[in-house]
């Protein structure tokens, strides 16, 4: 059964060695195919089918199995994807090739294979002893894996070949070799082998399906006497060589949002990134890209310019405004300068985005403008663009030749109809990477039944049936004796945290936090753990929730409703009336709500003191304690950050946003927060003595002085001094910075210094020094996340270690895996940031939605001065924008702003704008262009002559209240989703 | 990377329940009492058995009922990808001796051998993974080629988890490094007593079971496959000598 | 020395195994069982588990009446009362000399158990102890008779007959044990012109034939006296005959000596170090002992 082979491969590493690995030939490795009668026996899951009615193509008479060499999967993967191709033999050589180049394809591959649909069949011709070839000296490896193809077809052919004697030549099913080489086509043709390209191959499909749209452009002839764009590429050896010689850099390359002619790149050594400006410097550079760079004479070194600009261009050929605007004149603070000479790994994915218009009709070529700022246009040919021209497409990047502006790609599907709300979320969330399909039915089957009943010989005389119940209260400590509550916000439906608070005897308080026992039901190694672990969190959309885990558990089974018994994992209190922790204990148990409040609820019952019921002492008693809490945590050096909070009221049919409101926080909101925190941080501690390597804990990391730079700057205008240098001062000086005549001034300073801090993170105790488990902006010393396990799979991950400390649930293996840890906590970080940026364009969406047809004056603050522009933050939005001081282009200049670099002010006369400064504006929406909706801010208030407008308040007053009238009257349920989202975001903000 | 790829083979091509190729002889040296040579893969090991012969050095060490048992082990300085100097008694070597003298009393009948001692030495010739499973199997044959007398045989057998619960035997040393834990178990083939386990990190109770019993079955089949060497080359030169016959 | 020296790769290596007309026969490897039931001795190689019988080392199986023992190919020499054996002096000590016979453990050779010239039966004295190293020092061979076995395995010599005693011109030639058959005498006087002692611990002394055979077992040490090239070249011969039979594991005794030194005549002295030549002669050996057989 094994014959063995050794090789020889030689490595550098400083110097040569000689590596001999094993390499065993095998002769039990099936050729995949039914037709096949000597490989029955081995044939594992034969695939490719044997009754091939005839040929998909025109091209060819036989039957035939494709078989496809690396280069037509790392290029046409998009075409791979499409049904029409089924019977493809995919070589081992080829796939090991794919997984090195590119994993995100890697991927893609193993998905067309995992479906038995697609009938893709991987043949292991690298261990097969007919199908394995050694290279020959003097050959290289790729001849050598274009040869090790070409001997697998051949053996292939033959193969099929000897198991079809007596069947007519013209009916025996033959390979066809896709390859993108014509060399490699050629020899193939002389091996008699069929061979051709994707191309030519998909050209002559009897049914094509309009697949030619997604094959791939990779060579664009241009004339000869087209101009030369864009300098080459340095070639992957020379920039190995400047790297080492360290005469360039490297680093992932952030294209600006702003100013697509701007970008940096983030060099690691250095504490700056790198500025790159101008298209010949960027070079064909993609946001996220990584990039080889030179670094400029620091006589050429410049600073990001403070001009806003956008790629309205037309498209017409290939002229660039290089203007003298891009670079600033005078430059005050030079940064780092350079520009990019290679690229070394594009990071090029799909994009949403929509088709431009185009001027020429009938064309096939057309230019395609990504919903990304960061993201340059892109020019597809396709024959439906009358139909796309109304939809939100997605498209992927081919290639990006030096003589052309922009980079070519291909068509990969259509979305839907440009403005439809369900569009524009499928979008939102393609765009942010959430996975949002349906639940399978695999992941389904690991539901429980209904009706999920729990019962004790109490309620129930017929125990045999219930044994199982039984068992698992057994465990279980019943605390359906106390009175346990929730608070939530209105319409919440999947309520995970319930809790209760007694006197005792001794005058300390027990208190009790009961978390929805969700572990119970999601058991490690289903395929419901799998795919709650992938989605790592739900995802609050203004209109949408994306649940992390199936309703029937999120508002259902796992919600802790008032008067239903429900599972909980409790963590009890014994405190001192000044709040200080006597003893804590960890429980299993089972719990029954009293009453699911409302935040609105709770803060009622606690202020009517005619109310004396058990659940309003006990809240009441809660309230208390909770404000001792928070005093602590405060004086510890915990920050209080803000960031804009609003809520839609939306329509409760069609679900547009009607209204808009900043949000209030009252005291019952805090006292939630405070025993989060708590419960929060017993755990963490629980845990981490337990399990030392293995904890599943997060932390903030202390932001580097450099990213306080705006926030002190901007406080410095206005003459206060911002201590940053520990989290208790930044508090502090917070605090102290108080205006009487801009009441908001001290909260925009809190948003700003929000913008300041970087990311919590989900982190493996094991992989992290103890230092380092800091929480920066609750000022905790170790923290993790427990109380929300319907919504965060994290606190799954913790209620699993948990339980595993108090015995209540065996550990298994992957949670005691510090890798496997490690990579689940990167994907819940990678999720969660989505899920927020989801959240924020979700927003941004609303908003855009909200201004249609409508125009609005409002109060606004400067948040920074920019040499054309004013950023502006609307509070009661929550909503920031650029009001352009420079004239749109076309248009004409009536007002001359000075700009003023040192002080960061524009003025006009006498009217100066500062940072900070109130102003009105009047919001509108800009739909001239119905392909790309813009929201325009123009000054109301101060008024400046020419360049101010009317306001429009005195006529829109009227209608207004009449909106909002009819508003609160819908609001009943329609809300119920808004108001959710927002207030659970806050909970994630101010928890961080 | 992926230890089994998803067709279920591993890197060099084996099935995960698959040992590497086995290749060994007895009698390599005529000065030892017994010699053996011995391949898994490409790991390549060297054993010599002296005695068992009176105690060396002073008499104190020597044991009143049994024997003792002396083992050495030393890497060639080119059994590695990088040539490297290794001194003798090395923190590393120290423990694997230990071992390995752990393993080798568990099946030698020292009790026969009062105020004797047994030599074994063994040499790594070329390092692939499994040095110390090739060093317990070389050390066994060599034994046997010395005619000293054993309980049974005592087989050593590497495993690991491949893809996170796919328990792979026979460990190369690309595995080894690549992969997570591994488990070595010497062990009394025909009754089943281990008389070593190791690991070089820890197993999740729940994988410990089945990686320890793909081990055993590795151990198992390298059993079959050595005495199955034995008796041939014992039948090879054993007939000549006239062995069988009764005037011996 | 413009002689080629030979040294071939491991692949090129000879096979030094004869072919043979004997039929394998059933083989115990460690741990096997050898009987299932109970009413057996134990022998050698032996030993019982849960009432079985079960092999320790690899070989095959001897039973004399009910005692089973396992005879391994290779072993430490196993000393039998009676035995011939060389052995040569490793140390002395009161009243006894330490012989390393490549048993075990070290065997002794006691003071009362060697003739002391003036041959009489007599007491040991004093002086005698002190005269040991006079007689037998570090470094001498012996050959002798195991007189008795002690408790802890250990062998006790005697040199009590004239045949035994201290050897003095020749070569040492060390076999394994288990080549070495037993036979009615292990002095042989060559008629090809050399002496040989078979030592059943796999010593064998080979030196030229001594005339006179009146040397009273004694401590007589003749290094002056010159041995002819003829006989040095004989005791060389010798020497590579018994080496390549040994190689091809060959029993060795007087017949199966003579014929393989018969054999040999063809080669130079010196092409009987090539593996190639000792192959060829243990193969003519053999098939010379198995016609002499069917006779």
């Amino acid at each position: 059964m094994l014959t063995s082979k050794t090789f020889l491969k030689k490595t550098k590493r400083g110097n040569i060695l000689k590596i001999v690995r094993e390499h065993y030939l095998r002769d039990d490795i099936g050729c995949g195919s039914r037709i096949c009668k000597k490989c029955a026996i081995i044939n594992e899951n034969a695939i490719l089918d044997d009754k091939l009615s005839s040929s998909i193509s025109k091209a060819y008479v036989n039957p035939h199995y494709l078989i496809v060499d690396t280069n037509v999967v790392l290029h046409q993967i998009d075409v791979l994807e499409e049904d029409v191709l089924i019977n493809v033999i995919i070589l081992q050589t080829v796939l090991e090739e794919v997984k090195h180049r590119s994993t995100s394809i890697y991927k893609r591959l193993n998905d067309i294979i995992n479906n038995p649909n697609r009938k893709f069949y991987v043949f292991v011709n690298e261990h097969h002893k007919d199908t394995y070839i050694e290279r020959e000296p003097g050959e290289t490896a790729n001849n050598r894996n274009d040869r090790a193809i070409r001997v697998a077809a051949k053996w292939y052919d033959e193969h099929l070949f000897e198991n079809q004697r007596n069947i007519s030549l013209k009916k025996v099913i033959r390979i066809v070799l896709l390859t993108g080489d014509t060399d490699n086509k050629e020899k193939a043709t002389q091996d008699g082998i069929f061979a051709a390209s994707v191309e030519d191959y998909i050209y002559c499909l009897k049914d094509s399906k309009g697949i030619e749209d997604k094959l791939s452009k990779q060579e664009i002839s241009y004339n000869e006497d087209s101009k030369e764009i864009f300098p080459c590429h340095l070639t992957p050896v020379q920039i190995h060589e400047g790297i080492k010689t360290g005469k360039l850099l490297h680093g992932s390359f952030q294209a600006s949002k702003e100013n697509f002619l701007e970008g940096q790149v983030n060099v690691e050594g250095y504490e700056k990134s790198i500025l790159i400006q101008g298209y010949i410097e960027l070079n064909r550079a993609v946001h996220g890209d990584i990039v080889a760079l030179e670094l400029l004479p620091e006589e050429q070194w410049s600073a990001p310019s403070e001009i806003v600009l956008q790629d309205d261009e037309v498209d017409n050929e290939e002229q660039i405004v290089e203007s003298e605007i891009i670079k600033p004149k005078t430059v005050k603070e030079k940064t780092p300068t350079g520009k990019i000479v290679g690229i070394i790994r594009r990071k090029w994915r799909q994009y949403c985005g929509i088709l431009q218009d185009n001027i020429l009709q009938n064309s096939t070529r057309h230019i395609f403008v990504p919903a990304e700022k960061t993201i340059p246009k892109i020019r597809i040919e396709t024959r439906q663009a009358a139909t796309l021209i109304q939809q939100r497409i997605i498209v992927a990047i081919d290639s990006w030749s030096r003589y052309s502006r922009y980079p070519s790609g291909h068509f990969v599907r259509a979305l839907g109809k440009i403005g439809d709300k369900e569009t524009e979320n499928e979008v939102l969330l393609l765009e942010h990477d959430v996975p949002h399909s349906r639940f399978s039915d695999k992941v389904l089957s690991y539901l429980p039944k209904l009706p999920w009943i729990i019962s004790d010989e109490k309620v129930l005389n017929n125990i045999n049936m219930f044994m199982n119940c039984l068992k698992q209260i057994a465990k279980r400590t019943d605390l359906r004796h106390i009175n346990v509550c929730s608070v939530d916000p209105p319409g919440c439906t999947d309520i995970d945290d319930a809790l209760h608070c007694n006197l005792l005897s001794n005058g300390n308080y027990e208190v009790g936090v009961h978390i929805a026992d969700v572990s119970h039901f999601i058991k490690s190694g289903t395929a419901l753990d799998e795919e709650a672990a992938l989605r790592a969190t739900t995802v609050y959309l203004l209109d949408k929730r994306i649940d992390m885990v199936p309703e029937l558990l999120s508002s259902n089974l796992c919600s802790l409703k008032a008067n239903e018994d429900r599972f909980a994992f409790s963590c009890i209190w014994e405190v001192t009336s000044h709040a200080e922790i006597v003893q804590i204990n960890f429980c299993k148990s089972i719990i029954r709500s009293r009453a699911a409040l409302t935040y609105e609820e709770a803060q009622l019952i606690i202020d009517d003191k005619k109310q004396t019921t058990v659940l309003a002492e006990s809240l009441r008693n809660l309230n208390n304690l909770a404000k001792i809490l928070k005093k602590k945590r405060i004086e510890n050096g915990a920050l209080v950050l803000a960031s804009p909070e609003i809520r839609f009221y939306l329509d409760s049919e069609t679900h547009d946003p009607i209204e808009v409101q900043a949000k209030q926080i009252r005291e019952t909101n805090s006292m939630v927060e405070e025993f989060m925190l708590l419960a929060n941080i017993s755990v963490a501690e629980k845990i981490y003595e337990e399990f030392p390597e293995y904890a599943i804990l997060r932390r903030h990391p202390c932001p580097p002085p450099s990213n306080f730079e705006p926030l002190i700057k901007a406080a410095n205008y206005l003459g206060f001094e911002m201590d940053t240098s520990s989290n208790k001062n930044l508090a502090r000086s917070l605090d102290a910075a108080q205006k009487k005549d801009n009441p908001y001034f001290n909260t925009i300073l809190r948003i700003l210094a929000t913008r300041c801090m970087l990311q919590a993170v989900y982190f493996n105790s094991g992989m992290v020094t103890k230092d380092d488990f800091y929480h920066y902006g609750l000022a905790a010393s170790i923290y993790t996340h427990f109380t929300s396990p319907i919504r965060r799979y994290a606190d799954i991950l913790v209620h699993r270690l948990l339980a595993a400390c108090i015995n209540a649930d065996p550990t298994y293996p992957e949670l005691l895996n510090k890798k496997k840890m490690n990579d689940i906590c990167h994907n819940l970080n990678y999720r969660n940031r989505m899920a927020q940026y989801a959240g924020r364009a979700s927003v941004a969406l609303h908003t855009h939605m909200f201004f249609r047809e409508k125009v609005q004056d409002e109060e606004g603050y400067i948040l920074f001065v920019r040499k054309n522009a004013l950023q502006i933050l609307i509070p009661k939005y929550g909503l920031e924008g650029t009001l352009y001081l420079a004239p749109v282009k076309g248009g004409e200049q009536y007002v001359n702003f000075i700009y003023n670099e040192e002080n960061h002010t524009q003025s006009y006369k006498e009217i100066v704008f500062h940072t900070f400064d109130p102003v009105i504006v009047q919001l509108s929406l800009d739909s001239s262009n119905i392909q790309h909706e813009k929201l325009i801010f123009k000054l109301v208030k101060p008024y400046i002559h020419n360049f101010s407008v009317p306001s429009v308040k005195q006529d829109t007053e009227k209608s207004q209240s009449n909106l909002n009238l009819s508003a609160s009257e819908k609001r009943k349920e329609g809300d119920a989703f808004s108001f959710k989202s927002s207030s659970k975001k806050k909970k994630k903000m101010s928890k961080q | 990377m992926d230890l089994v790829s998803s067709q279920g083979l591993r890197i060099d091509g084996r099935r995960p329940n698959e040992l590497r190729k086995i290749r060994c002889k007895l009698g390599v040296f005529s000065q030892p009492e017994g010699s053996a040579y011995l391949e898994q893969g490409n790991t390549k090991v060297l054993a010599a058995v002296y005695g068992p012969h009176q105690t060396k050095g002073s008499r104190s060490k020597a044991i009143h009922d049994a024997a003792i048992v002396n083992c050495q082990y030393s890497m060639a300085t080119f059994s590695t990808n990088e040539r490297k100097r290794r001194p003798r008694g090395d923190l590393k070597s120290t423990e694997m001796t230990l071992h390995l003298k752990q393993a080798m009393q568990a099946s030698i009948k020292t009790d026969l051998y009062p105020y004797s001692q047994i030599d074994i030495y063994l040499e790594v010739l070329q390092a692939d993974g499994g040095n110390y499973c090739a060093c317990v199997n070389a050390a066994t044959l060599a034994l046997i080629d010395a005619g000293i007398p054993l309980k049974e045989y005592v087989i050593a057998c590497s495993a690991s988890l491949g893809n996170g619960d796919v328990p792979l035997i026979d460990v190369s040393h690309l595995e080894e490094t690549m992969g997570g834990s591994n488990l070595t178990v010497a062990v009394l083939p025909l009754s089943g007593q281990i008389a070593v386990l190791e690991m070089s990190q820890k197993f999740h109770i729940d994988h410990l079971p089945v990686v320890l019993n793909e081990a055993l079955n590795g151990c198992r089949r390298i059993y079959e496959i050595l005495d199955e060497y034995v008796k041939t080359h014992l039948n090879e030169i054993g007939t000549i000598a006239g062995w069988a016959k009764s005037d011996f | 020395m413009d002689q080629s020296i030979c040294i071939n790769l491991a692949v090129e290596r000879v096979n030094t195994s004869v072919p043979t007309r004997e039929q394998p026969c059933k083989l115990f490897t460690p741990g096997e069982i050898i009987f299932l039931q109970s009413d057996f001795m134990r022998g050698h190689g032996t030993y019982p588990e849960d009432d079985v019988l079960k092999a320790s080392v690899a070989g095959v199986v001897e039973q004399i009446g009910k005692l089973i023992s396992v005879k391994p190919l290779k072993n430490r020499y196993n000393g039998e009362v009676g035995d011939v054996v060389v052995g040569r002096i490793i140390e002395v000590t009161q009243k006894r000399w330490k012989v390393d016979t490549n048993s075990r453990l070290d065997s002794i050779l006691l003071l009362s158990s060697v003739n002391l010239p003036g041959g009489e039966l007599r007491r040991r004295s004093v002086e005698d102890e002190q005269m040991m190293r006079k007689y037998l020092i570090e470094g001498d061979l012996v050959s002798a008779e195991v007189q008795s076995i002690f408790a802890d395995g250990s062998l006790s010599l005697h040199t009590r007959s004239f045949t035994y005693g201290k050897l003095s011109q020749g070569i040492l030639v060390k076999v394994y044990p288990a080549l070495v058959k037993r036979s009615k005498t292990h002095f042989h006087n060559l008629p090809c012109g050399a002496s040989i002692i078979l030592g059943k611990n796999g010593f064998i002394w080979i030196s030229p034939t001594v005339s006179d055979a009146n040397s009273s077992g004694g401590f007589t040490q003749n290094l002056d006296q010159k041995v002819l090239k003829g006989d040095r070249e004989v005791i060389a011969r010798l020497r590579n005959c018994i080496l390549a039979l040994a190689a091809s594991k060959i029993p060795l005794y007087s017949t199966s000596i003579l014929y393989a030194y018969e054999e040999s005549e063809k080669y130079q002295l010196a092409e009987l170090l090539n593996p190639e030549s000792m192959l060829d002669i243990a193969i003519l050996t053999q098939q010379k002992i198995q016609m002499m057989e069917d006779f």
